[in-house]
Order: structure tokens, then sequence, then C-alpha cells
């Protein structure tokens, strides 16, 4: 008699069971087509068109010529001052926003009235487009009119009005300050969120010990908020090797090209050089360096990789 | 004595370095709303000036209804320096706007569902297939721009919204799953498993009791999916060709590249762009921040 209600209850127990089993997978496929729709393609496909000739004045003849694209690449013209001006841009860029957001973050913790102004702008910088940020920068910075310039000279700091975007040296200086400008705030955020993950105890454990002031910031501060360093560091060296909005408004890659970073190129080559063979091997490039980066810098946090 | 002048020493220089900053911060945003109020002649005056002594709302008038500012006729630059493109700046902004909202909603509808299968389900392929659409994100953009050009051609939607709607969500969705995922596992997970002891199904508790709970942190999620989709410069620039599916930032640039545009029409056009990222960021403060911390401190 008991087994009457198991018998009749099974056939139900199972098909729910199944729908429990298959759900998980009906919740995420749609996300997972639209991703894979628009991650595995696009790389099987770039891979495939980086080994074959693909000139845009030559529609018609697409050989295959092996490796021709990537030799190309990195023996043209560009290849060795591009990564070069990577290079420094990255360091400066990244540097400068690592030192900002310390500062900034540092300022925002602090029992100060006038921070709380700070608080309520901190953010406008990264949320508007890059391109918008880029274009305000240029404005200001401009040779004739520039507002910058403009206020410069009312105080009587310079005599005349300075190019700031048509001098080498001067555009690339311009650029990482535009750049630190829209990528700090996030990085304060991230610092900020640290510093107030550290127990208030610790410092006053390490003022008894006789800490003050900067020995305070460099034996606990510093460890504690170590882990969200090397994060904001992933991030923020990706976001400065592949910079291309805001320069693309700001120098457009000038003066000359001297503010011309690796990404620049590979748009170059599709759009001005018309070689999309070319500006695929570029990007691989570009893709294999921020790779070796990643896994550089995943190597020394040793932690999860849940950051992205 | 001393100590008491030492901090209020302190306190004035502090004070002061936070003016700074929000002159650095707040500086540029300040200074091209003002400078859409001034008129061509008083904006290329050596220096300009940094309030306007004749504010004028004639670019905003010239930007929406095509009417040529007085002050143009005065200097007889009439064309030369009215560039037809800023008046672009409206439809293409509506463009972001429309295709953010779906962006927006795809990622609500999409990723939902599927954090709540990696925060709280035991299945097989879980690990591997939330490392893979994370891993997704890692891909520089540049490497995928000319392929994605190519799937959109191929798919016959070249130079329409549906192709960022499309694109936009494929950028945004892996982060918001990601974001998602966290916030639901940092929840207490004792009303879900009463709701599951009382039958409900997993879709049902989902709906009537995790999605209540999280609904912060879907507020955050919403906002950066619309901000990143509002934002995005590389792809629209690639796949759109006209003002039928052109973004805002698209135009801004195109605009920017024309010798013959006016620096009071762009100051119109980026102060119109930048509005609604600023009213986002503005009300929206407290989750924004909250939920950016949390994407670095929870674990």
């Amino acid at each position: 008699m008991s087994v009457q209600p198991s018998a009749q209850a099974t056939p139900r127990r199972n098909s729910s069971r199944f729908l429990e089993k298959i759900y998980p997978y009906g919740s995420v496929l749609p996300a997972l087509v639209i991703i894979i729709l628009f991650t595995i393609y696009p790389v099987i496909y770039a891979l495939r068109i980086s080994v074959y000739q693909y000139i845009l004045t030559k529609p018609n003849s697409h050989p295959f010529i092996g490796f021709k694209n990537f030799h190309d690449v990195i023996t043209s013209y560009y290849f060795k001052n591009a990564l070069l001006n990577t290079g420094i841009y990255t360091i400066a860029a990244v540097l400068g926003v690592l030192l900002f957001g310390i500062a900034v973050a540092s300022l925002l913790n602090m029992k100060l009235r006038s921070v709380n102004a700070l608080k309520i702008i901190i953010l406008l910088p990264w949320a508007i487009p890059a391109v918008v940020a880029g274009l305000m920068w240029k404005w200001i910075l401009n040779s004739d009119f520039g507002i910058f310039n403009g206020i410069l000279y009312s105080l009587g700091m310079i005599k005349s009005y300075i190019p700031f975007l048509a001098d080498p040296v001067l555009a690339k200086f311009s650029l990482v300050m535009a750049h630190i400008w829209k990528e700090g705030p996030l990085a304060t955020i991230f610092i900020l969120a640290g510093l107030q993950l550290i127990p208030n105890e610790l410092y006053e454990a390490a003022k008894i010990d006789g800490g003050g002031g900067f020995r305070l910031f460099r034996f606990v501060t510093l460890p504690l908020l170590r882990p969200i360093l090397l994060v904001v560091l992933v991030y923020e060296t990706m976001t400065a090797i592949l910079t291309f909005d805001i320069i693309y408004v700001l120098t457009g890659g000038g003066p000359g090209d001297s503010t011309a970073l690796i990404s620049w190129f590979a748009y170059a080559e599709i759009y001005k050089f018309l070689n999309l063979g070319g500006g695929i091997a570029l990007s691989i490039i570009i893709a294999l360096i921020t790779l070796v980066l990643i896994i550089l810098y995943m190597r020394a946090l040793k932690t999860d990789t849940t950051i992205y | 004595m001393r100590k008491k002048r030492r901090t209020l020493v302190k306190t004035i220089l502090l004070n002061l370095i936070v003016a700074i900053l929000i002159i650095y911060i707040a500086g540029p945003f300040v200074w091209v709303i003002s400078a859409s109020f001034q008129g061509e002649n008083e904006l290329l005056k050596k220096p300009p000036s940094f309030i306007p002594k004749n504010p004028t709302t004639d670019n905003y008038r010239y930007v929406f209804t095509g009417q040529v500012p007085t002050s143009y006729e005065v200097k007889g630059q009439l064309r030369s320096r009215i560039s037809q493109e800023a008046r672009l700046i409206a439809p293409a902004l509506k463009n972001s706007f429309i295709i953010a909202v779906f962006v927006l909603a795809i990622n609500l509808l999409f990723a939902t569902p599927a954090a709540y299968a990696f925060a709280r389900l035991r299945w097989k392929f879980r690990a591997g297939i939330y490392n893979f659409i994370l891993g997704s994100r890692l891909m520089p953009a540049m490497a995928i721009a000319i392929p994605y050009y190519v799937i959109i051609q191929s798919l016959k939607l070249m130079d329409t919204k549906l192709s960022l709607i499309l694109v936009d969500s494929a950028l945004t969705i892996p982060f918001s799953i990601w974001f998602l995922t966290l916030y639901i596992t940092n929840i207490p997970r004792d009303l879900e498993e009463a709701g599951l002891v009382d039958g409900c199904n997993y879709f049902q508790v989902l709906k009537s009791i995790v999605v209540p709970i999280i609904i912060p942190g879907l507020v955050a999620a919403s906002a950066f999916a619309f901000m990143t989709s509002y934002n995005e410069f590389l792809f629209a620039r690639f796949l759109t060709t006209s003002i039928a599916s052109q973004t805002g930032p698209v135009v801004l640039s195109s605009i920017s590249g024309n010798p013959d545009a006016s620096y009071s029409l762009i100051s119109v056009c980026l102060t119109l762009g930048m509005i609604p990222p600023i009213i986002l960021a503005i009300t929206m403060r407290k989750w924004l921040t909250e939920g950016l911390s949390s994407t670095i401190t929870f674990r």
C-alpha cells in the first residue's frame, strides 16, 4: 500500500528533476550564444586572415602568404618606434593613475569637510565617453585660443601661447595628463574601497608602537593594500596599452607619429594603408603582448582569476 | 600650542590640495559648458573669458533648429565657421540612447539568470563556462574589430542600430554576469532554501526571492551596461556609416575633425553628449561607488 503514492509520484518527480538538471544550462545559454558569436568566431576569423594577403585595393586576390603579414608589420618603419611609444605611455599612464588613485583615495578617506565636494564629482570623468574627454582637453590645450594657455597668460606665467599638442614631448605629457584625468577616478574608487577595509585598530596599534605619517603608510597601509593595487595595476596596464579613443580625438597620433601607439597603427594599417591582413597581424601581436603581461601579473597576484 | 598650529597648517594645506583637485576634475566640465553659451567672437579672444560676458543660447538654437546665430553674421563668417554636422548631434545622441537602453535590457534579461546559475547552482561545466565568459573580455577590442565588421556584414546588419546592440551586449554581458554572480554569492541564502523546501522551482526562487533582494546590484549593473554602451566608440566607428545608426561619440569625433567646425558648436555638442552619463553618475553615485567597490572587495 505504501508503495502506491511514491510509484505515482515518480514520473512527475523525474520530469521535474530533469528540468532542474537542465535549468542552469538554459540560464546561461542566451548569454553564451551572444558571447561565442562575438568571441570564438572573430578569433578564428582573425587567425585565418592573418596568414593571407588581404589588401583592400586588390579585392580579388587573397593568396596564402604564411607569416609574411607578421614579418612585414614587425619590420615596418613604425613598429619599433610605436612599441617604444606604447611602453613609455603605458609606464607613465599607469604610474600616474596609481599615484593619483592612492593620493586622492587617502584624501577621501580623511575626516575633512571639503572632501565631500570631491566625492560628488570624482566619478564624472569616468562616466563620460572617452571621445568627449579627449575633445574637451583638445580645446582646453589649443595653442591659439585654449583656456589653459589663457589662464597661464593672464597669470603672467607665460609670455606667449604654448602649442601643447604640436610639440612631440608636450603632446605626450598632455595625453598622459588627460588619461589620468579620465582613468584616475576608477582607480581612486578601487583604492578607497581597499583603504576602508583596513581596520582602524591596526593604525592605533602601529601608532602606539611609534609609527607616524609616512612610516604608517609604508608599513601598514601599503602591504594591506597590495592585492587591490595589483588588480588596479593589471586593469590600468591593459587600458593604457589599448588606449585608442582619446588619442584618436586629442592628437590623432601626432605630431608626426610621436603619440601613435601600437593600437593606433592597427587602425592605420586598415584604414590608411588599406591592409587588412597587416592590421590583423598587428592586432594579434598586441593581443599576445597583453596576454603575456596578464599572465605575468597573475603570477604575481597568485590569487584567483575572478578579477575580470 | 605648537602642535595645534601644526595641525592648522596641515588642515589648510590639505584643503588647498582638495581645491586644486576639484579644479582639475571639474574645471574642464565647467569650461565646456561656459563655452557653449559664448559667441564665437568672445570665445576666440586672447585670453578667453572664463565666465561668458554676453551669454547666449544662439548656439543651442542653431543645433536644434538650424537658425544661424547673429554673431556669425556680424563677423561676416556666416557659412564658413558653421558646421552643418553639428546639427547631427541630436539624432546621434538619440541613437546612442536607444542602443544603450536595449543593451541595458538585454543585460538584465540574460545576465541575471546566468549569474544565479553561477552563484547558487551546482552543475557540470559551471567553472569552465564562467571562466570562458570572463576570459572573453581579455580580448583587445582592436584585435576583433575587423572580424566584427565581417560578421556584421554577413548578417546584413551594416549601419543598423541592431548591430551595435548586439556588439555592445557581447561587450557588457560578461561584466554584468561577473558582477551579479559576486553580488548573489554575497547575500545570505536562507530565504532561497526556505523557498526550495516549500516546493518552488529555481526560476520561481530567482524571480520572487533573489531578484527583490539584489535590486541595488541590478541597478548598478544596468548603469554600467548603459554607460559602456553609450560611451563605446571603436566598434561604432567601424560599424556605422550614416546617421541612421551613428552614435554620439562617432558624430562628435567627425565634427571635431572638420576644420570648419565652430568651437562654440562643438562645446554645445560636447555638453549635450555628456548630460546622460553625468545625470547617471550624480544621481546613482552611491550605488555606482558601492558596486565598483564590491567588485574589488567581494570574494
